[in-house]
């Protein structure tokens, strides 16, 4: 450029001493000089201009290419997820992240399926070792446990969570932040019944029993769930006018009329009704499902898809019967699915899986979630999806949801969990009576409170 | 189901290769130090000897020495969910902050906190320290028992001539090739109340089916039954090599003389065993009070009644999340077995000859 420009203006320099050097200027010559100048100056002017653009260019390119390097750089995520194989909920899971790193290709994973509990115990060692995971999915009750060792970020200012069904939200808050990023709301337990075996499913306690007689001279068993877990039990519990918590959401309130009632409820159905198996965990009870060896099961919304893929339109969805002594619809447990951070995360890492969580959470992907998995979605937007309106298993699953009542987050709910599953079992192994178990919640969730500080 | 490409392979390499050339890299510099120092500086002629234990030696103090002054450390701390990593304290500073009138021994409550509550709080969410631990005694007696009956029985029947011993011998070593959790998996599906093989044999020899997982007594059982058949192959082995290793000479002795086979198994078989059936049971209790595998799986329900200690210690660990007081509880057990092997070894002199 600057040869150019030199070169240009010797020629305006000797044509200006040839002007000078003819004497006094004529009116013509200064007309040739000025026509001159003109020229100059604007051949001056785009020469510059081009130069100019070329440098700013090459400057633009730079910086885009450094730009683009950055968002390139590789990135692995690790990610724990609850969801199993059966219902072909790790499956869903895997394709979003192999859809993810179609489009971005620098980001990688590895899809890490883990049971539930399983995954709140390593995720803690993972933490005190430190070689946490990247990102976890997972329910909403882990926050209570995470948050209290501090190894999970807020969400608020990552994400624009008003565009997540508030119930879904309020199941993940603690101490007025937002711990996990709703993936889907429910993860509530509702009676699932094979139609071919149960036209109308029951709709009180006194209706379930009244109709067991004949399942059972069929050889059917009437009604399984898994009877290993208190999770199963809580929704008799609030069915009977019990809470776990007082008021205050952390004090035990185990020990009380309603539990020794519930318990007794569940011991007169395996003992007395002979309504339920002599033994039966998850998967036993689910094979019994699956197989017709069970006309009805209890079980969540996870399950949804499996069942619909095996048993087609003989599935219903129906509200866990209404319990008949007092006139209250069981109360399950509602919450969601969630992704949550591990507060280790930052840099590149933090922006791809942010990226990915609204990736993970957009509306396409939810109502994917919707087909695949018959799981109510977490995006406001999602819900208006006609498959929703349309799908008669969700239908009944959000008409169970609205009896439900949230699942308490906070870190003392785990101490009521490990004091409520050995009684409950008790109980229903008839090795303990449902007023000496329920004491006996009451006093181990007491004794573990006490260990939490 | 992700396919085991070439980059998955180079990317595990990677992870390995770091830690490999590590220790590599790390045991070069080590030599190189002992080398310079003990031959250079100190002249001294154990240099070759120290060098070839150097390793070895920081191997050891990295995986147990380190680790065991770790968890003594942790066991003196409050760490807790509540607690976590940074924000533990040791018990006595937390003492500080606590009201005096509160505190009744400063030993048990502020300075040994955790090792006192391991005898006056439930290990588990109802059993106290003392009665899992003399269930865990019942456990390793009832197994150790029936491994060495077992054991014995089928060594004594192998060591005699017949046709396809060889096969015998192999069958019925496949338990202990099995990789264990595998094994007690499998086990565990075979006990279910509806599809398990037991049940399913009991119903068809017109029994009552069992409660194998929520019976207490049964779930119980059921962990002795899984156990003794996973421990029977190893005491075979071991005793069946003791066999082979007496000679037949005693035993033709013994018939010329008019001894039945009774009085040659108490008088011969017995006695010339013992070298072999002491280490091994000696082992074997040690392995089976410490048999983590055996009850935790099979126990599904997680009854009280069927933990016995290192499943109890793994609990109040991972999943009640007593850290400091876990690492109190396992230096309880340490220190248990320790205790037995010191007594097991001075009764039976075990290492005599490594002494002499």
């Amino acid at each position: 450029m600057k040869k150019s420009i030199l070169g240009l203006l010797s020629v305006m320099v000797v044509l200006s001493i040839l002007v000078s050097a003819c004497g006094s200027a004529t009116p013509e010559t200064v007309t040739v000089v000025q026509t001159v100048e003109k020229v100059v100056t604007q051949e001056v002017e785009t020469v510059v201009t081009k130069e100019v653009e070329k440098v700013v260019t090459k400057e633009v390119e730079k910086v885009v290419t450094k730009e683009v390097e950055k968002v390139a750089e590789p990135v692995h995520i690790v990610l724990w997820t609850k969801e199993g194989e059966t219902d072909g909920g790790l499956q869903f899971v895997q394709s979003l992240a192999e859809a993810y790193t179609s489009i971005h290709p620098n980001v990688t994973f590895d899809v890490v399926n883990k049971d539930v509990e399983a995954l709140r115990e390593d995720f803690q060692t993972a933490a005190l070792a430190g070689s946490s995971p990247d990102l976890l999915w997972t329910v909403n009750d882990h926050a209570g446990p995470f948050t209290a060792a501090d190894l999970i970020m807020p969400v608020d200012d990552l994400f624009d969570l008003s565009a997540y069904v508030d119930s879904a939200l309020k199941a993940a808050k603690l101490d007025g932040k937002t711990w996990g990023v709703p993936i889907s709301n429910g993860n509530h337990l509702m009676l699932l019944y094979n139609k071919s075996l149960v036209a109308t499913p029951p709709e009180t306690t006194d209706d379930l029993i009244a109709m067991a007689a004949d399942l059972k001279a069929q050889g059917i068993t009437p009604l399984v769930f898994n009877q290993t877990e208190p999770f199963w039990m809580v929704p008799w519990l609030g069915g009977f006018g019990g809470a776990v918590f007082a008021d205050d959401g952390v004090t035990p309130t185990l020990d009380t009329p309603a539990m020794v009632n519930t318990l007794a409820f569940l011991h007169d159905i395996k003992y007395k009704e002979e309504i339920i198996p002599t033994e039966s965990d998850y998967d036993g009870a689910d094979t019994l499902f699956k197989e017709g060896k069970a006309a009805m099961i209890i079980n969540g919304d996870w399950s949804l898809g499996g069942y619909a893929d095996l048993l087609g339109k003989d599935l219903g969805v129906a509200r866990i019967p209404k319990v008949s002594a007092t006139g209250e619809w069981p109360k399950p447990y509602t919450a969601g699915v969630y992704f949550m951070l591990p507060n280790t995360l930052e840099g590149a890492k933090l922006d791809a899986v942010v990226d990915f969580v609204k990736f993970a959470t957009n509306t396409n992907n939810q109502a994917l979630m919707v087909a695949k998995l018959n799981r109510l979605p977490a995006l406001k937007t999602a819900l208006d999806d006609p498959l929703i309106s349309q799908n008669e298993l969700l239908k009944g699953s959000a008409d169970q949801m609205v009896v439900g009542v949230p699942m308490p987050t906070v870190l003392e709910m785990r101490c009521n969990w490990d004091a409520m599953k050995p009684e409950m079992q008790a109980v229903l192994a008839d090795t303990k009576t449902p007023e000496d178990a329920a004491a006996a919640m009451q006093s181990a969730a007491d004794n573990c409170i006490k260990t939490l500080e | 189901m992700h396919s085991l490409t070439f980059d998955v392979i180079r990317r595990s390499l990677e992870e390995v290769g770091s830690t490999v050339a590590l220790i590599f890299v790390g045991t070069v510099l080590l030599e190189a130090l002992l080398y310079f120092v003990l031959r250079r500086i100190f002249k001294s002629k154990f240099t070759i000897p120290f060098m070839l234990l150097g390793p070895a030696i920081v191997g050891l103090i990295a995986l147990i020495v380190y680790p065991l002054l770790w968890e003594f450390n942790l066991s003196l701390t409050n760490m807790s969910l509540r607690h976590f990593g940074d924000k533990a304290q040791y018990t006595w500073v937390v003492c500080q902050t606590l009201d005096p009138a509160k505190i009744d021994s400063y030993l048990t409550d502020c300075l040994i906190k955790n090792y006192a509550n391991v005898f006056r709080l439930p290990v588990l969410k109802q059993a106290y320290f003392f009665p899992v631990f003399f269930k865990t005694i019942l456990w390793t007696f009832i197994n150790v028992f029936f491994h060495v009956l077992g054991g014995l029985g089928l060594a004594i029947l192998l060591n005699r001539p017949m046709r396809g011993r060889g096969l015998y011998r192999a069958i019925l070593i496949l338990p202990w090739a099995i990789p264990q959790v595998i094994a007690v998996l499998a086990w565990r599906g075979e006990f279910h109340f509806e599809y398990g093989f037991m049940n399913i044999i009991l119903r068809d020899l017109g029994m009552q089916p069992i409660k194998w997982m929520t019976d207490p007594t049964w779930n119980f059982v059921a962990m002795v039954l899984v156990n003794v058949w996973l421990g029977i192959p190893f005491m075979m082995v071991i005793l069946l090599g003791g066999l082979q290793s007496i000679s037949g000479e005693f035993y033709e002795a013994a018939e010329i003389d008019g001894a039945s086979n009774f009085q040659q198994f108490t008088n011969i078989t017995l006695p010339l065993l013992r070298p072999v059936m002491t280490p091994a049971i000696v082992l074997g209790t040690i392995w089976t009070f410490n048999n983590f595998n055996v009850p935790f799986f099979i126990n599904q329900n997680e009854l009280e009644s069927s933990d016995i200690l290192v499943t109890a210690l793994f609990r109040a660990a991972f999943q009640y999340n007593r850290y400091g007081f876990a690492a109190a509880f396992a230096f309880v057990i340490f220190v248990i077995l320790l205790i037995y092997s010191i007594f097991y070894i001075k009764i039976t002199g075990g290492l005599k000859e490594v002494y002499e």
